[in-house]
């Protein structure tokens, strides 16, 4: 389905909230990098989309109920056999059933575990007065707790993008410390414009989350994506 | 409309030459026909009180009970009737076509109550249907000083200044005309907007954006309606010519101020930050920061670089100076050994250093030594390691002398002139008004007369200055 299709399926189902897998393939069809997803219905069907991705994968719930999927025990990561799979498989439905029972759950969603890289985030949501703002920040506890993010309004120019990543206290995280590989803030820049574009592109987008995305030496991929539409 | 119209339109109005007020009356002083005093056009007034008739027409004002009347046609119309009345007013400027209204009438959507909203929505309807060009209501309409016309009886007129000035507040507006005046920054036009009904702030900064009479644009702003319009406008302006942005109503209670002020809704500040950094504005907090902000604009050279030369009369201020524009982002670096060796011959370091800062006092002679002033001049123009020069001028020390000696003062003035037209680097000098303050006032005149740019402290310097430096790395394509 294309991105207007998708949108307009979740209007008809009543849903503000697309999913990861509808979310991830919106953006994938704008050429945007994304950890591509696969909905597994069953622990069979999860196996055998393991098995053609390749392991390590991840396994996270879908179901437009669950909005903190790890807070319902809805993730496994580092999975490493068919047999691991099945029982992922099983206690992420269970744990999701116990802790939410009202959750209406879609499935399973099957991905190839991105190696690890520089987490970081990013994000879109709508001023009252100036629209869409994009949001750049560290990932993990450096953006809850320290809100150490930085903001750019919609569209972003190519300065507007390099100083976006500058302006966070955390920078030099990215510049490589204590040995680790620096980030490739090119394709973070690249990244964050093209997220413009998008988001100039689809005005019914109301809010768009790419947390975390992994930035490597060379590129970087968004490992989960929510997207929020009018 | 196209921008092309609209600023074709508000060039009559800010260019007019015929103006009428309606309603001035006796009670408020003829504050409206006094500020038209100096125009250099036309002035009529239109008032149907009998009572107030005979006033206006014993100041040598023509008065017709319509605008209608008026023979002939009128660019720019200030109305200060009531605000029931006002509806009516501004059909009849649309009938007649004239260039612009401002609407001085308050009592509008900043209100909170029915009426006042429900009167806003009117005169917008009746505005908007007759194409009309309404600046306000609650505000205090243009000031143009080349041709006199003023919304202040207090503001200067004939000499037209280069910095364009638009503000949400009629106060802000002639607080920097007036305060920015005696500062050295002149106006070239001003609008106070209110509540921007019809023309909000993106109008006149397109305007002022293309009037070869502003060289510089500042703005109080409270509200924004459309803000990404704004951005573009602010974002394509500040390509063209260096823009000043003082936002009011960025706290939580200041908001609630602004609501109950221009009808203007609360901004994040975060978010106003960002959009202010993508277009590439001067941002200021205070009539002072934009008052400074737009002095080293006009009288400094523009620089990218951020190494200061110091020169302080005295070893506390030479510390306290240096202290100072480091903490607002500038580098105090040593000079070169070139320097140092020129300077090793004539600089008295009995009570004086000169690794820069320069402590220069006993050297210059607290100023009164010319010739070895004008040394240190030369020797920090062409040290490479000095991108501006700013002086501490010991005023405190010296009033007395010039306050009897007033040729001291012209002479000491000359020499700072004299350095300012040759120098390709930016010079500020500090006056601080100490405790004389009618001669540091005198040496700020007699600086600003020559075109020296003068602060009245090191922090209003360091921050004016770096705020431009920003500005010029961007026009240069360096950040």
């Amino acid at each position: 389905m294309s991105a207007t299709e998708l949108i307009e399926q979740a209007r008809k189902q009543g849903r503000a909230v697309l999913t990861e897998i509808e979310s991830k393939q919106i953006l994938d069809e704008a050429g945007i990098p994304v950890a591509k997803t696969q909905l597994a219905s069953d622990a069979d069907k999860a196996v055998s989309i393991a098995d053609s991705v390749g392991y390590p994968v991840v396994l996270k719930i879908v179901s437009a109920d669950v909005t903190h999927k790890s807070d319902v025990g809805g993730v496994k990561v580092g999975i490493e056999s068919a047999e691991e799979v099945r029982s992922a498989f099983n206690d992420i439905v269970a744990s999701v059933k116990k802790t939410q029972p009202d959750a209406a759950i879609d499935g399973v969603a099957v991905q190839k575990m991105a190696p690890a890289g520089t987490e970081v985030i990013i994000g879109v949501s709508k001023d009252p007065q100036f629209g869409p703002v994009v949001m750049f920040g560290l990932g993990g506890i450096l953006v809850e707790v320290l809100k150490d993010v930085a903001f750019r309004i919609v569209p972003l120019e190519a300065r507007d993008a390099r100083q976006i990543i500058r302006e966070i206290k955390g920078f030099p995280v990215l510049e490589g410390v204590r040995g680790q590989d620096p980030a490739d803030i090119d394709a973070l820049e690249g990244l964050i414009l093209q997220i413009s574009q998008f988001i100039e592109a689809h005005p019914e987008i109301e809010e768009l989350d790419l947390n975390p995305v992994f930035a490597y030496k060379d590129g970087c991929i968004a490992v989960d994506a929510r997207i929020v539409i009018a | 409309m196209s921008d092309n119209d609209l600023n074709s339109r508000l060039d009559r109005a800010f260019n007019p030459k015929v103006v009428a007020v309606v309603g001035d009356k006796r009670a408020m002083g003829y504050l409206w026909l006094n500020a038209m005093k100096t125009f250099t056009g036309k002035v009529y007034s239109v008032q149907v009180d009998p009572a107030e008739i005979p006033g206006i027409e014993a100041m040598g004002i023509e008065n017709f009970p319509s605008l209608s009347e008026i023979p002939v046609d009128v660019d720019y119309v200030v109305c200060a009737v009531p605000r029931q009345v006002s509806p009516r007013i501004i059909a009849d400027c649309g009938q007649k076509k004239v260039g612009a209204v401002a609407l001085f009438t308050s009592g509008f959507a900043e209100t909170e109550t029915d009426e006042g909203i429900e009167t806003q929505n009117e005169i917008t309807d009746i505005a908007r249907a007759s194409d009309l060009l309404l600046i306000g209501p609650n505000c205090m309409g243009i000031y143009n000083r080349r041709l006199g016309v003023r919304h202040s009886g207090d503001q200067p007129a004939g000499d037209a200044g280069n910095v364009g000035f638009i503000s949400q507040s009629g106060t802000h507006c002639i607080n920097f005309s007036l305060v920015g005046s005696v500062r050295g920054v002149k106006c070239s036009k001003t609008v106070s907007f209110g509540n921007a009904v019809i023309l909000d702030a993106p109008d006149y900064i397109e305007y002022l954006a293309n009037d070869h009479e502003t060289e510089v644009i500042a703005i109080y702003i409270e509200g924004v309606k459309d803000g990404p319009r704004l951005l573009r406008v602010l974002r394509e302006t500040a390509r063209k010519k260096p823009v000043v942005v003082w936002k009011g109503g960025l706290s939580k209670a200041g908001s609630r101020a602004a609501y109950s002020h221009t009808a203007s809704l609360a901004t994040a500040p975060t978010i106003w930050d960002a959009a202010m950094k993508q277009a590439s504005v001067i941002q200021a907090d205070s009539l002072d920061e934009t008052i400074d902000a737009a002095n080293v604009l006009t009288y400094a050279k523009p620089t990218t670089g951020n190494r200061m030369g110091l020169i302080a009369m005295t070893g506390g201020q030479s510390v306290v100076i240096t202290d100072t524009f480091e903490r607002e982002g500038l580098e105090v670096p040593l000079l070169t050994q070139g320097s140092y060796d020129k300077l090793s011959q004539f600089f008295n370091i009995i009570g004086g250093s000169y690794r820069n800062p320069l402590d220069a006092g006993g050297t210059i002679g607290m100023g009164f030594i010319p010739g070895n002033l004008q040394k240190l001049f030369e020797i920090l123009e062409e040290d490479e390691n000095v991108d501006s020069i700013a002086m501490e001028m010991g005023i405190g020390f010296i009033a007395r002398r010039l306050r009897d000696n007033p040729d001291m003062l012209d002479a000491m003035a000359d020499t700072l002139a004299a350095h300012n037209q040759k120098t390709k680097k930016p010079f500020l000098t500090i006056v601080h008004p100490g405790h004389v303050e009618d001669v540091s006032a005198q040496v700020r005149d007699k600086l600003l007369e020559r075109g020296v740019g003068v602060f009245a402290n090191f922090e209003a310097a360091a921050r004016a200055l770096n705020r431009s430096i920003a500005y010029w790395r961007f026009k240069a394509g360096l950040d």
